[in-house]
């Protein structure tokens, strides 16, 4: 059951100025939707832009928090 | 550490296939509903891809890809040897007109109504598959 202020602030320390929403999408708390505004995003293919949130929560992952994790990116502006 | 002929045998199917996508099940019978989200964006294009089931094999293959792209989850979709992403990703290039870029192919016309103002006499979107 994964803590969604823990991986929202996990996310946004990760990506300073990042606008960040976690959304538990099944009501298991496992898995989880996030929306992410980020200015890290700002030239990055989708993938990468992806590649950056999931690095930022990996550990969650790796220690099976969190099951799967929806991502909507994008950058500023 | 990935097998290494097993990452070999990826690779040159990344290679061989410009549109390939590694998917949990077939695309007749997708045993995923993140799989089988990728193969229905996919059937709106007019495009031959080629897919791969990773159950067989999951964890080698999962070993292999974040060798090979640094992506453990699957599906995952390489359009000329690129890993473009997976369903989340897929989903929204669709909408956005940027998957029919990436593979070369003009926007169906059914997608390219959707998603801003649907004319009124439009069906609509199946997205059920089954």
């Amino acid at each position: 059951m994964a803590d969604l202020a823990e991986i929202k602030a996990t996310i946004e320390t990760a990506l300073p100025g990042a606008e960040v929403e976690v959304a538990d999408e099944t009501g298991t708390g496992d898995h989880l939707r996030a929306t992410v505004t980020a200015p890290q995003f700002d030239g990055l293919s989708r993938i990468d832009q992806h590649r950056l949130v999931k690095t930022a929560v990996k550990e969650r992952f790796d220690d099976g928090t969190i099951h799967a994790l929806s991502l909507k990116t994008q950058a500023p502006g | 550490m990935a097998d290494a002929e097993l990452k070999q045998k990826v690779e040159e199917l990344i290679a061989a296939n410009p549109v390939l996508l590694f998917m949990k099940g077939t695309p007749e019978a997708p045993r995923c509903g993140f799989s089988m989200r990728v193969v229905q964006a996919l059937d709106t294009m007019d495009v031959e891809y080629g897919a791969i089931d990773v159950l067989p094999a999951l964890q080698p293959l999962r070993e292999v890809t974040t060798e090979i792209s640094d992506w453990q989850t699957f599906p995952q979709l390489y359009v000329n040897g690129e890993l473009l992403g997976g369903a989340d990703i897929v989903e929204e290039m669709l909408e956005s007109g940027e998957l029919a870029e990436a593979l070369g192919v003009e926007q169906p016309a059914e997608v390219a109504a959707a998603p801003a103002a649907p004319p009124a006499q439009s069906p609509p979107l199946q997205i059920d598959g089954s």
